[in-house]
């Protein structure tokens, strides 16, 4: 701004700061919101030019102008300081009680059953996931029904535009709303929840966040491409990664166990992934990921009173299970998720021509970048 | 009866050049008339059409030029008059039996009337067709005016007839499409009986006897054209400047000579008969100036042939300065005018002349665009070819392989511009979008990813695309051709064709099957209704990811200025005010910012679009697009 240029908060600011570079993550939070971006096959794709200086594209997109203290503040009430993982209330491993979660979803079922618990609390009428389908194109629905969460179950480890469900309805105007999403999902949304701009969404009415761990994820086309490649075009039933130091795709399809090699398969993780801070879904009410060596079982965290009082209930109703998180296990997850921000920020300042980390698709003071590639633990210490 | 038909011997009646060229065929005694349609050469035939039957001719909408002069040749073989007419892209596909014709010579008299298009401005090129006449040793006429474009036709089968050639006469758009008095002849009253003469066959081959007895035939032409009235020269017997010019040109100089009032300096030779040239008459004007300006729209032609019969007599002329489009006196290309000429004729005279300021258009245009409302070009309101473009340009973006897309000849040409997205890529001639898919659709093989797409509408089809479709099946080409079937040759005036079902004289005929004709050619074949956006992004997206082979897409739906004639509106349809979203995120005024229907309006005031219902046809294609599903249609 100083030059007095026009920068574009709009589509064309959109295109050429996060599709010129690579850096879309395909969330879904674009679109379906006007005629312009359109998702096909996992890619989001620019139908037209569209000049409005100031757009709700630009606005939610998780890889633009990210102040990161804003929307943290917004959200919990306190800035980005605690660096590790992110606020939270509890953490702990879980499991859901009932094995039909267990057996379709990812290690202990507990995103699937908690949102077929708020289901039937009436705490949500209708929950947002991505159905995990044999071609596994994502693609976000609304579920209102036991059944409909159950085809949801399970991981496809592609990124997908989950969120353009919200965007797009139908809605009947009353729902309250509970999403499961990736971390850049978790954090479009919380951006939708904190800008300014007229919304003309539902998003008021998202009461319940639940994130997803994650390290990367797939470019759909290319991975796809690969994965029919290998099966013949059998359709895919299971995908699973086996935990460090194997890190083995295990892909089940045609009543058969595949195993593929996670070094086969990084060449389609999006570049997008490489340049993100969270690996916990900071920004969500709950965030559930796996427990390293402890199949069957989730690590759990519950970061808002909302998240807290979630998990609490479905204990008592005897939906979940838990149990505290192994100290060692706890240890470990902090140093994953910080190993991801330092990884992101080397990307992005190898990503800038300047070597600068503050001025990216995020802000971040220099303060807490120092923190963060010092990895001093001065602040929000881990308490199980 | 026609105006164009009446037996008024003397009268005088205002008709444009294309009609008096008609009316010239029919006092010649013309018997058969084809052509296909090219601006500015289609009312030739359009006129004719009119009293065919009143007049007994044949009349016919050929499927493309060289068939139409093959029809009208084929009268001629059997000792009928014909008339062929077209466009100058035209000659080029008729070229090809034209340069067999002069070997093989002809019999009834036989005119080729060729219509330049100077600028470009309803033609994909600019081109003088003049040089074919030079290529094929035949005689050329250039009409100057309404009159001799009469005259000229009339006289043009008499020279064929006495040289045993086909006669060419070449109009430009200012006579063709122009109105001037033409004083009326006699029509004649023998009916002719066709017969082929057997027993002496008509052939190029041999060639080289053939080619003697062209030259034979040439060097009579040279000796007529001496004598011909259609060359004059107007001015003093010694000018500082004479001016040589034919056709357009001849309007232009004298009003040029007039409005500089330089009749005693200035004289003009007119030539009508610009191949061959009237070399003695020629050289006798060229001795009386020492400076020569020629005066002639698009190429130099009758610069350089003047130049080259002063080459073969310089010693006997003495020394000459030649002004013109080599001197760079003339622009090299675009169309002529009065200013243009009377400023080449003030810079060689040195004569106080008040030139049109320099900024004289701009401040016209600008005055002008204060009366009438700014608008691009564009298709019409309703144009299938609108939504048709509106789906291709998702589903290319959708498929997000940088599809190429081969444009061809037609209303649909116009995908070049922000009308149609921007989407096609090339234009060439007739039939050429999809001889280039042939090619690019090779390609794959040494590692092109794009997919290819060639456009081509239904009378481009018939004209010269079905060669192509036989050479894309029988080679193995890989793309989609989509059939823009509109069911009319929409461009040059909604003229019938083999799939519309009725003849250039509105008789009934069978149809040719488009999907039926495809898939004789190997080809998949869909048809989809482009007014169905979704469907049609659907088709186009799972034809476009099938890997091989020739795919034909049919989007079929009538043109929107003929449906206009016969069937009322579709659609009512109305913008909701209240869901419009204007200008604001989430549309952004996508109907009237990008999609574009003249039939769609933004009111700045309110800051929403409304539907203009004076030009509204009603296709309703617009209600599928608008994001906030505030465009209503109901059926009307």
């Amino acid at each position: 701004m100083e030059t007095g240029e026009k920068i574009s908060r709009g589509l064309e600011g959109l295109e050429e700061k996060v599709f010129g570079r690579g850096l879309c993550t395909g969330c879904g939070a674009c679109l379906s919101l006007c005629p312009y971006l359109r998702s096909w096959k996992g890619r989001v794709v620019k139908l037209d030019h569209c000049n409005l200086e100031e757009g709700r594209c630009f606005a939610y997109c998780p890889r633009t102008e990210v102040d990161l203290d804003r929307v943290y503040q917004g959200i919990f009430g306190k800035g980005y300081e605690e660096i590790e993982m992110g606020p939270f209330r509890k953490i702990m491993t879980a499991r859901a009680n009932d094995p039909v979660w267990r057996k379709k979803a990812q290690s202990g079922g507990v995103v699937s059953c908690l949102i077929d618990f708020a289901l039937r609390e009436g705490i949500i009428q209708a929950g947002i996931l991505t159905p995990r389908e044999g071609d596994l194109l994502p693609q976000g629905r609304i579920i209102t029904s036991r059944k409909a969460v159950l085809r949801c179950a399970g991981s496809s480890y592609v990124a997908g535009p989950t969120l353009e469900a919200l965007n797009r309805g139908p809605w009947k105007g009353e729902e309250r709303i509970g999403i499961v999403g990736l971390p850049c999902q978790v954090l479009a949304l919380a951006r939708m929840k904190t800008s300014t701009l007229e919304k003309k969404t539902p998003i008021d009415r998202v009461d319940l966040v639940i994130g997803l761990f994650c390290t990367w994820a797939m470019d759909y086309q290319p991975f796809i491409s690969f994965l029919q490649g290998r099966l013949n075009g059998r359709s895919i039933k299971k995908l699973n990664i086996t935990p460090p130091p194997e890190r083995i795709l295990e892909v089940t399809a045609g009543g058969k166990m595949h195993r593929i090699s996670v070094e086969e398969i990084r060449p389609f993780i999006r570049s997008s992934c490489r340049v993100c801070l969270d690996m916990t879904a900071e920004l969500s009410d709950i965030s559930v990921g796996t427990v390293e060596g402890k199949e069957g079982w989730n690590t759990v965290i519950a970061r808002t009173a909302m998240g807290e009082n979630l998990l609490r209930r479905a204990k008592n109703a005897g939906v979940i299970e838990t149990r505290p998180l192994p100290k060692s296990n706890l240890n470990h997850l902090r140093e994953a998720s910080l190993l991801k921000k330092r990884r992101a920020l080397d990307a992005v300042a190898a990503f800038n021509e300047k070597g600068e980390v503050e001025k990216t698709y995020f802000t971040l003071s220099t303060h807490l970048v120092k923190r963060i590639l010092s990895g001093s633990l001065e602040s929000g210490e881990a308490t199980p | 009866m026609s105006f164009i038909s009446q037996d008024a011997p003397g009268k005088t009646v205002l008709l444009m050049g294309n009609e008096a060229i008609a009316r010239g065929a029919l006092e010649a005694g013309v018997k058969v008339c084809a052509a296909y349609p090219g601006n500015p050469s289609s009312e030739i035939i359009g006129t004719l059409a009119k009293v065919a039957e009143e007049m007994g001719l044949h009349v016919e909408w050929s499927v493309n030029e060289k068939v139409a002069l093959e029809v009208a040749a084929a009268a001629s073989f059997a000792g009928l008059r014909g008339l062929c007419a077209m466009k100058q892209n035209g000659l080029n596909v008729a070229s090809d039996f034209l340069l067999n014709l002069n070997l093989s010579g002809c019999r009834g008299g036989l005119v080729l009337v060729v219509a330049d298009d100077p600028a470009g401005v309803s033609s994909s090129n600019e081109e003088d067709s003049r040089i074919f006449a030079k290529l094929g040793d035949l005689p050329l006429l250039e009409p100057a005016n309404f009159q001799e474009a009469k005259e000229m036709t009339k006289s043009a089968f008499e020279i064929s007839e006495r040289l045993g050639l086909p006669v060419l006469i070449r109009s430009v758009t200012r006579v063709s499409h122009a109105r001037g008095n033409v004083c009326l002849d006699e029509l004649p009253r023998s009916i002719p009986k066709p017969k082929f003469e057997t027993s002496q066959p008509l052939a190029a081959f041999p060639a080289m006897p053939h080619h003697k007895i062209l030259h034979e035939r040439f060097n009579r032409a040279k000796e007529m054209v001496e004598e011909s009235a259609f060359n004059f020269y107007r001015g003093p017997e010694k000018p500082e400047l004479m001016v040589v010019t034919s056709g357009s040109g001849w309007m232009y100089s004298l009003e040029a000579v007039i409005n500089l009032n330089v009749q005693d300096r200035v004289g003009i030779l007119k030539l009508g008969t610009t191949w061959p040239l009237p070399e003695s008459l020629v050289l006798n004007h060229l001795k009386k100036a020492d400076r020569i300006l020629f005066i002639e729209e698009v190429d130099p032609f009758l610069e350089n042939n003047v130049k080259e019969v002063y080459a073969q007599n310089c010693l006997a002329v003495g020394p000459k300065a030649f002004f013109g489009k080599a001197s760079g006196d003339i622009p090299g290309i675009g169309e002529l005018n009065p200013e243009i000429v009377t400023q080449a004729i003030q810079n060689l005279i040195q004569v106080p002349y008040q030139p049109r300021p320099a900024d004289y258009a701009m401040a016209a245009h600008e005055a002008s665009a204060q009366l009438v409302p700014a608008r691009a070009l564009g298709f019409c309101p309703g144009c299938p070819h609108r939504a048709t473009y509106w789906a291709v340009k998702v589903a290319l973006a959708l498929d997000g392989r940088d599809g190429v897309v081969l444009g061809d000849i037609g209303c649909y040409s116009l995908g070049l511009g922000p009308s149609g997205f921007g989407q096609m890529k090339t234009l060439h001639a007739m039939g050429s979008g999809i001889g280039l898919a042939c090619g690019l659709g090779q390609l794959n093989r040494f590692g092109l990813e794009q997919p290819v797409i060639a456009v081509c509408g239904d009378s481009t089809f018939y004209h010269a695309a079905m060669p192509a479709l036989a050479n894309a099946h029988y080679n193995g080409a890989n793309f989609l051709l989509l059939l823009l079937d509109n069911n009319a040759t929409a461009m040059t005036g909604f003229q019938p064709h083999p799939g519309t079902g009725s003849t250039a004289t509105g008789k009934e005929a069978p149809v040719i099957d488009l999907k039926a004709l495809c898939e004789v050619f190997g080809a998949r074949v869909e048809v989809v209704d482009p007014f169905d956006v979704a469907a049609t992004v659907e088709i186009l997206l799972r034809l476009l990811q099938k890997e091989t082979g020739v795919k034909v897409l049919i989007l079929k739906r009538e043109c929107a200025l003929v449906s206009a004639k016969h069937q009322k509106r579709l659609f009512r349809v109305e913008v909701e005010q209240d869901r419009c979203l204007g200008e604001t995120c989430g549309c952004n005024r996508l109907c009237t910012r990008v999609f574009k229907c003249p039939g769609l309006m933004w009111d700045r005031a309110s800051g929403k679009a409304r539907i203009d219902e004076a030009i509204c046809t009603g296709c309703g294609v617009c209600s599928e697009i608008c994001p906030a599903s505030a465009i209503r249609k109901e059926k009307a």
